[in-house]
């Protein structure tokens, strides 16, 4: 009698959990089906020759015997780059969207640009679905960039539209899209261009300010809203399903999605730079770093996003069968002080906070060469326009640490116990680790930091509420206009400014050199300009630079990326045609 | 008997609601942004506004408790606020996952903990027991997610024998053991000490029951007398609270998730906490609600059944 | 919960005589003991971490006095420094003294798990209590309450009310509370409904003997025996909870050390720097295992027929 309670309970329990699971669709895996594409498979053709020497009296004959065999071909296991991310879940895959870490290194492998990123070294730009870089030239009173496209650039199958060439139809559509504030997250870029289509194959840009090759080219580069998604895809299925469906021209293809767990991208053999070496990258989901690190020790991944941390690096790099590469792009640490609230809207407040700072004690927390300090907004080392140490230090505005001056700058401020201030910050490392040791940093003149951990996106949008009185941000900008735009000029005031963006200090002291460094087209005008207004900023010390994070990443030694790398603006070791892995 | 049943069932479905109301309420209040998570810091406000119209949480709070229960009602769990995508996709994907979990953690637990249970129970204040009870109180004290950072030390680490991550594929049987093991070991370990606190209790209830200590004056051999008729009576109370059980390893099931990093319901419950994707929090939280709320219901059904005393 | 071991309701005389056989049990009892200094000794450690008695007194900053550094100090150049004589437990990846944060970090643990279970006890004991005595409507709506809160995980609950709330001592303290004071308002409620029907307490009723003094002097002590039971053993709980929801990042803001904090910051660095997370660890379950002795013991006193 019991046995049977027993069973039929576990029976019950077993049917119940089972309805509750019932109401889900059969298929974890949305696979996307494929036109066929003819390929030609490979036969391994065995020559075999016989060499019959027949011996005669009088002459020798030679018979060569060709024997062909066939020999099956064997399906070769697919080589597929096994990825581990920082990242709890696929955010997008739409390139107008992709803002994170995670998903730029997604686009970056599904899409192209007018022009792109030589891969591996970000400082160099050559042509992409363009044949060549154009130079502008001025057209009734405007600027005009005029690209050539390529020939025979396939976009990629997808459901309802089998693969088709991408002509200049598809390139304007895409750059309106990135313009339009509601199918893209860049639209401010794109304010004052217009694009129209020549003829099938000749793209026509306007702009209504000239701009310099640096500050243009970003615009229409394999970055932010420069990518190219293709028109009927899109059309065919809606904005909403794209991001999730995603077509473009790029060396891989987005096949399936398993929530919470990886995206499975396949090689597209048609590809414009020919058929990748790889079949496949498989982009895991994994936020836990030991969980990354664990999977690449054991084999099961082949590349992982690392910790910006030497110590990680050096015990990872004494592990037989790993590498660890570190590079570019630094995306930089800055402080920036609100100057609209007490006590920092007084400058001494702030230049004593800058005094108490050491920068190489928030340095030792990441470790050289994975970060380095910075002494201008704009990070000399990556970007013209940047203050080095030398330059920063001659104009006595690096701000060395000296506590008992910031002490006494206090008291002399009418703060000679200190003060306190709230903040939040988020959880991830590069955050957490420079606002801790603010915390501890500050302690020591006597300022009292309460710092509440919040995740990531909430601090994001908090600190555009302008929740903290002191922000540290960690970013990385194309170029010196974008970062003094969008961090300094007044039209990016959180909350209050025309254009809401990433003015954390309510600074709006030098627009017009910002404006005007923006329209100059001699290189060396506009860095001396940009140098300027940095200058002013650290002289009213609104805003103090610490340092630049760069990117770490380790491989299985077998893994080979194809190029170099020196700095990528997407964020990871850039997987393309190239890459390989050799067993 | 049936009004009985029935008269349960019946008393739970307002339980349901009211659990099902404050999970949507509660999930409404949490601070954070869902479209800002969704766009990520580059977003502008305009875009964020878009986004936060096409998710629906500008529309009044009847209209989305409306829309909420008359999904539910239809087994709709909603669509991701981060990704877009149906929920009982994400909640299929990872659920064998979770219920593989837990029942090889029950069966560990109780395939090891009844027998130990039995054993302290019989051999009642002597060494072996103080040391059995010791070590069953130590398992109480551990916090799962500890003793899970204990065993990847020790055998994905040091011996490098088991993988520390991830759940496996599915479809590979041998490779999805081998990521079941260490999370298994380490909620069945934990399971193991209350089972066993149970099973001793319950043996200890039962042996000083009075038929049985007829049975042994009848003189029937010891052995014979505890496994046949003890023990019989003593699974009983123990195997009615599976459902319990299972109820009560959800915390310490989310925390070894989080741990391993293994898909699961619980790994997705703490990632739409993160990520503030109300409607995947929800949906999971409905899912734990529900489940503990049949699951309570049938062993109070069960208790009804064996004691006549309790029914109203 | 068994059904089988619940405690005779007694009256309130018997109490007396029986607290001096309590008191010979409890000192024969030795893990009970064990567990009792093993707590004590937890607190004594917990509280005089720093001297702020005497800081108070003298008007300024406390310093650390059982610990051995600030645990607020770091040290950046040094982080993740192995064990070793200056530093017995390592440091952190901040370059902080993990022996001094472990000392500090009982403060946290102590005061969540102690206040919680004050709270959620007083506030499930007054339930429970007026639900078994009040009957009717009362009754039902407290206990369908229950059965609401009861139904979720706790776990669960845990995260739930913290998201909302907010991540901090206080609101962890609530946060528990909320989570085991259905726990208490069954227990009582049914040792109520127990009490109610002894022919004692109907006696008392028929003379005439007001419901406060009713509640206070016959219902109350008999049911207070089991509630402390449930208390000690769930302050072990709670002081679990506390960690595993420190754990996941629920927990006290930095710079303030908790143990399940410390664990968490140490996942990071598991296979260089395994010792910032197996410490904070050990001391985790040697405080719950501490707390859960002595309330195994105390129930193995109070309550005689409970030996489990």
């Amino acid at each position: 009698m019991n046995g049977k309670k027993i069973f039929g309970l576990l029976v019950t329990i077993l049917i119940l959990s089972s309805i509750i699971a019932a109401c889900a669709q059969p298929t974890p895996e949305v696979i996307k089906e494929q036109v066929i594409v003819e390929k030609e498979v490979p036969v391994t053709v065995e020559v075999e020759k016989e060499v019959i020497v027949e011996k005669k009296v009088v002459e020798t004959v030679v018979v060569e015997k060709e024997v062909v065999v066939i020999a099956t071909p064997e399906p070769k296991e697919p080589v597929i780059l096994r990825l581990g991310q920082n990242a709890a879940d696929m955010s997008t895959l739409d390139p107008h969207f992709a803002t994170t870490t995670e998903a730029r290194a997604l686009v970056d492998m599904l899409f192209n640009g007018l022009v792109r990123y030589k891969p591996g070294d970000g400082s160099v730009i050559e042509p992409d679905l363009a044949e060549a870089l154009p130079e502008p030239e001025i057209v009734g009173g405007k600027q005009v960039w005029t690209f050539k496209l390529r020939r025979g650039v396939m976009c990629h199958p997808s459901d309802g539209v089998p693969s088709y060439e991408l002509t200049a139809e598809d390139v304007v559509y895409s750059l309106q899209k990135s313009a339009k504030p509601e199918r893209s997250a860049y639209a401010g870029e794109y304010d004052g261009m217009t694009v129209e289509a020549v003829d099938d194959y000749t793209v026509k840009i306007t702009l209504d300010k000239p701009l310099s090759p640096v500050l243009f080219f970003p615009k229409v580069a394999n970055y932010s809203g420069g990518f190219i998604v293709c028109k009927k895809a899109i059309e065919a299925i809606g904005d909403e399903a794209f991001k999730t469906n995603p077509t473009g021209t790029g060396p891989f293809m987005f096949e399936s999605y398993s929530p919470l767990e990886k995206i499975m991208l396949v090689a597209n053999e048609a590809y414009l730079r020919g058929r990748p070496l790889l079949d496949g990258v498989e982009y895991r989901y994994m936020a836990d770093i030991s969980s990354r690190e664990a999977g690449l020790l054991t084999g099961e991944l082949d590349v992982i996003n690392g910790l910006p941390d030497i110590v990680w690096v050096d015990k990872m790099s004494k592990e037989k069968g790993v590498r660890v590469d570190v590079f570019g792009v630094g995306e930089v640490a800055t402080v920036h002080f609100n100057t609209s609230v007490e006590p920092l809207n007084n400058p001494d407040v702030r230049k004593a906070l800058a005094y108490a700072l050491d920068r190489d004690e928030s340095l030792a927390l990441f470790g050289e060469p994975i970060a380095e300090n910075v002494y201008s907004p704009v990070p000399a080392r990556f970007l013209a326009g940047g203050m080095t140490k030398a330059e920063a230090e001659k104009l006595h505005l690096a701000y060395d640490v000296d506590r008992e001056k910031a002490k006494q700058m206090l008291a002399d401020a009418g703060y000679p116990d200190g003060f306190s201030l709230e903040v939040i910050t988020s959880e991830m490392t590069g955050y957490r680790r420079i606002y801790e040791n603010m915390q501890a940093q500050l302690a020591e003149v006597g300022v009292n930091l309460t710092v509440d951990l919040v995740d990531h996106s909430s601090m994001h949008s908090m600190i555009r509420e302008d929740v903290n009185p002191i922000v540290v941000y960690i970013a990385w900008r194309p170029n010196a206009d974008v970062y003094l735009t969008r961090f300094f000029h007044s039209d990016s005031i959180v909350v209050t400014g025309a254009k809401p963006d990433t003015n954390f200090s309510h600074y709006d002291q030098i627009d017009d050199m910002i404006e005007a460094a923006r329209v100059v087209i001699d290189p060396d005008e506009q860095v001396g300009m940009w140098k300027e207004a940095q200058m002013k900023i650290l002289e009213d010390m609104v805003a103090y630079p610490l340092h630049f994070q760069q990117q770490v990443y380790a491989r299985s030694d077998a893994v080979d990326y194809g190029h170099e790398l020196i700095s990528v603006l997407a964020l990871y070791p850039h997987i393309n045609e190239n890459t390989r892995i050799v067993k | 008997m049936l009004r009985h049943i029935v008269t349960r069932i019946l008393f739970s479905i307002p339980t349901l609601l009211a659990v099902l109301t404050l999970v949507f309420l509660v999930v409404r209040v949490i601070p954070g942004d869902p479209a800002v998570a969704a766009l990520g810091d580059y977003a502008s406000k305009e875009a964020v506004e878009a986004l936060r119209e096409r998710m629906g949480l500008n529309d009044p709070l009847m209209v989305q408790y409306f829309r909420f229960l008359s999904d539910l009602l239809r087994g709709d769990l909603g669509k991701s606020m981060i990704t877009g995508k149906p929920i009982n996709e994400q909640v299929a994907y990872v659920l064998p996952y979770t219920l593989e979990l837990t029942l090889v953690s029950i069966l560990i637990g109780a395939c090891l903990g009844i027998p130990l249970g039995v054993f302290t129970a019989v051999n009642r204040n002597n060494l072996i027991d103080y040391l059995g009870r010791l070590i069953s109180l130590a398992g109480l004290s551990v916090p799962a997610f500890y003793f899970g950072i204990l065993l990847i030390l020790l055998f994905a680490v040091k011996l490098d024998v088991l993988p520390a991550v991830g759940g496996g594929d599915l479809k590979k049987p041998a490779d999805n053991l081998n990521h079941l093991v260490l999370p298994a070991l380490t909620l069945g370990l934990i399971m193991t000490t209350s089972v066993t606190r149970l099973t001793r209790s319950a043996m200890l209830d039962v042996l000083s029951a009075d038929y049985v200590r007829t049975a042994r004056a009848k003189g029937l051999k010891d052995r014979v007398v505890i496994l046949k008729h003890a023990l019989r009576s003593a699974l009983v109370p123990i195997v009615s609270v599976i459902g319990l059980w299972a109820a009560s390893l959800i915390g310490d099931s989310v925390m070894t998730e989080v741990v391993f990093s293994r898909p699961g319901l619980g790994k997705m419950l703490v990632g739409a906490i993160m990520q503030r994707d109300y409607t995947a929090l929800q949906s999971v939280m409905v899912i734990y609600a529900a489940f503990v709320v049949v699951v309570n219901l049938l062993t109070d059904l069960t208790y009804g059944l064996i004691d006549p005393r309790i029914s109203h | 919960m068994d059904q089988s071991t619940k405690t005779l309701p007694q009256p309130a005389v018997q109490l007396r005589s029986q607290r001096q056989r309590l008191w010979r049990t409890f000192i024969r009892n030795r893990t009970t003991i064990v567990g009792f200094v093993l707590v004590i000794l937890i607190v004594l450690m917990s509280v005089f971490a720093d001297d702020w008695f005497i800081a108070l007194l003298q008007g300024r900053k406390a310093q650390p006095l059982l610990a051995p550094f600030d645990p607020a100090k770091q040290d950046t150049r040094n982080r993740l420094e192995t064990p070793s004589k200056g530093h017995p437990m390592g440091l952190d990846t901040y370059g902080r003294d993990i022996l001094s944060r472990i000392i500090y970090g009982g403060r946290v643990s102590l005061l969540v798990g102690i206040c919680s279970v004050l709270l959620g006890g007083t506030i499930g004991t007054f339930l429970g209590i007026v639900a078994g005595y009040s009957g009717g409507k009362i009754e039902n709506t407290i206990m369908r309450s229950v059965d609401v809160l009861m139904a979720f995980p706790s776990l669960i609950m845990g995260l739930m009310v913290l998201a909302v709330l907010g991540s901090g001592i206080s609101k962890m303290i609530i946060a528990i509370g909320i989570m085991l004071s259905p726990s208490f308002a069954r227990v009582v409620h049914s040792s109520t409904l127990a009490v109610k029907e002894n022919e004692y307490v109907e006696a008392a009723r028929s003379i005439g003997v007001g419901q406060f003094r009713m509640l206070r002097l016959h219902i109350l002590p008999n049911v207070l025996g089991e509630v402390t039971v449930l208390a000690s053993i769930w302050t072990a709980n709670a002081i679990r909870i506390e960690a595993n929801l420190s754990f996941i990042g629920l927990g006290v803001s930095p710079p303030t050390p908790a143990w399940g904090t410390m664990i968490r910051d140490g996942t990071q660095h598991l296979t260089n720097a395994p010792w910032i997370s197996v410490f904070p660890g050990l001391a985790i379950l040697i405080t719950v295992f501490a707390f859960n002795l002595m309330g195994d013991g105390l129930r193995d006193i109070l309550d005689p027929r409970l030996q489990v």
